[in-house]
Formats: structure tokens, sequence, C-alpha cells
């Protein structure tokens, strides 16, 4: 093997850098892809969280409920065209982004209560 | 990281998924597939545009892509004259240039989506070697369509588990780039070890 790649150093040396960092960069992502692979296979890294880059809209297009529920959660009107993340509402209000996801979580669970979806 | 590059093209929606696009088919590192995919994702929540994500990624991928292939052309052009001195080397030059033009196209083609990473060096190479610009610019136009459609179709329908497809993908497309180099690299490798058997049995 050394005397493999004595002979391929010798002949283009820049190929051989070049094909030694390419394989390590190969070897990274596909290490990577495997571990993240695994990560989000177990069930209970499925469900997405409310988190602050969410928007309104978002978070209900995830959680499968109408707009109106979680606009309504926020007292926000439904406007498109300038979406606004839990993480700058928050801001704008003073409160913890928490605060927001506990609202919503809340009118979330009690539209589901309602019956109001299936 | 990919949390606050959603919360970027939530705030700042087509704007910056042009400039990230252009900029990133000029090899400036920034993370364009990924806000393709966040794109899509804010198309199925109703808070962006579904043709003005298209629309801004694929100018802006376009245009990139054609100031790339300029600046190859255009800014190499005194390198390129300076190795082309000799006539041996004009007429290396000459071959060099006639198979990129019959065959480059396709390296054009898959740079812009199947191994993304090498795109901004395909098109540089492409101007600097003299790929027609026409084929250029049909094949890379085929090319970035294919590729804002899958990423912007894949946030689309997986817009609930962005932050899993966007993880697997990024990943994915780095595993190809290196192994299309590490190709690239074997072919090159071989053709060397060619050329010198060649030499070593003309020489004896």
């Amino acid at each position: 093997m050394p005397l493999l790649l004595r002979r391929i150093w010798h002949a283009a040396p820049i190929a051989t850098v070049t094909l030694g960092v390419a394989l390590a960069i190969s070897v990274f992502f596909a290490v990577r892809l495997v571990a993240f692979w695994i990560y989000w296979a177990d069930p209970a890294h499925r469900d997405q969280g409310i988190e602050g880059w969410m928007t309104p809209g978002y978070v209900a297009y995830s959680w499968d409920v109408p707009r109106a529920v979680t606009f309504d959660a926020l007292d926000l009107p439904q406007r498109s065209g300038a979406p606004v993340t839990l993480a700058d509402l928050a801001q704008a209000r003073g409160v913890p982004v928490a605060a927001l996801s506990a609202d919503l979580r809340a009118a979330i669970a009690a539209h589901r209560g309602d019956g109001g979806a299936p | 990281m990919s949390e606050s590059l959603f919360a970027l093209v939530s705030d700042w929606g087509p704007v910056l998924i042009f400039a990230s696009a252009y900029l990133s088919c000029l090899a400036v590192p920034i993370p364009t597939s990924l806000m393709m995919l966040s794109g899509g994702a804010f198309v199925a929540s109703g808070d962006l545009l579904l043709w003005q994500v298209v629309a801004a990624a694929l100018t802006g991928a376009i245009l990139g892509d054609q100031t790339g292939y300029l600046i190859g052309r255009h800014g190499a052009a005194p390198l390129v004259a300076h190795v082309a001195r000799s006539p041996k080397r004009r007429a290396a030059l000459a071959r060099a240039r006639a198979l990129v033009d019959r065959r480059g196209g396709v390296g054009v083609f898959f740079s812009t989506w199947l191994v993304a990473p090498l795109g901004p060096w395909v098109n540089f190479i492409a101007g600097t070697t003299g790929l027609s610009w026409r084929r250029f610019s049909v094949w890379d136009v085929l090319g970035e369509t294919i590729w804002v459609s899958v990423y912007v179709g894949l946030g689309f329908g997986f817009a609930s588990r962005i932050e899993a497809v966007a993880d697997l993908l990024g990943n994915a497309v780095g595993l190809l780039a290196g192994l299309a180099l590490a190709g690239a690299m074997a072919l090159w490798i071989r053709g060397a070890l060619q050329a010198r058997e060649a030499n070593r049995n003309g020489a004896g």
C-alpha cells in the first residue's frame, strides 16, 4: 500500500493531496449523516416543539390547526406578506418566548378539545 | 444553527434567498439550500408566496452562475494567454477546450444541483476554458431549475419536519460532493500514471 501511495504521489502530488482531503470530507459527512439519521429516527425527537424561529402560521401548519387558532391566541391580525417570528414578537412585547409558546399550546389544546379538529 | 437561519428567512424572505443564491454561486459559503428548504416550508405555512421564493432563488442562482462564468472568461484571460505561449501548449489548450465544449455542458448541469458545492468552481472553469456561452446557459438554467424545485419542493412537502430534512440533506450533499471530488482526483491520478508509463516506454 505505501508503495502504491508513493507511486501516485510521484505521478500527481496535487491530485493525491486533494484525493486525501476529498476522502476525509466524505467520511466526515457520512458520519454526520448516520448520526443525524439515528437522531431523527428516534420518535422522541420527531415532534417539533414551539420555538422562537417559528411564525404563528408555521405553528398552525405543523400542529395541524387552522391559522385563526394561533393568530387569535397571540392577538395578531391575520395578514400575509409580513411574517413575524415568535422570537421577534416576544421581544416586541417584552415577554419570554416560553410565555407565547404556553399561550399557543393552551389555544391548540382548547381547539382540539372543542372537537374543532379531528 | 439552522434555526437562526429559518428565522432570517421568515424575516427577510425572497430578498435574502435571492442574495444568498447569487453569492453562493460565486463560492461564498452561504447555506442557500437550507434557505430554499425553509422558504418552501414558509410557503406551506402561508408566510411566503411560492412564486416569489422560486423566482428569487432561480434568478439569484442564474445571475450568480453567469457572473462566475464571465469572471472565468475575462478575468482569467491573461493567465490563459500566459500558459499558451508555446505552440505545444496552445495545441493542448485547444484540445482541452474542444473537450470542455463537447462534454462540459453535462458537467455544468450536474454541478448546479446534484453536487452543488462544486458548482461555482465549474462555472469559473467553464468560463476559463471557453465553453460556449449559449451551451453553458442552457445547461445551467436546466440544472438550476432542478436545484430550486427540489429544495423548495422538499421544504414545502416536509414543512412540519423541516429541521430533520435540513440536517439529513445538508450532510448527504456534502458526502456526494466529497465523493465526486474524490472520483475526479482518481481519474486525474490514473491519467498521470498512464502518462508516466507511456513516457517511460517511449524513453526506454
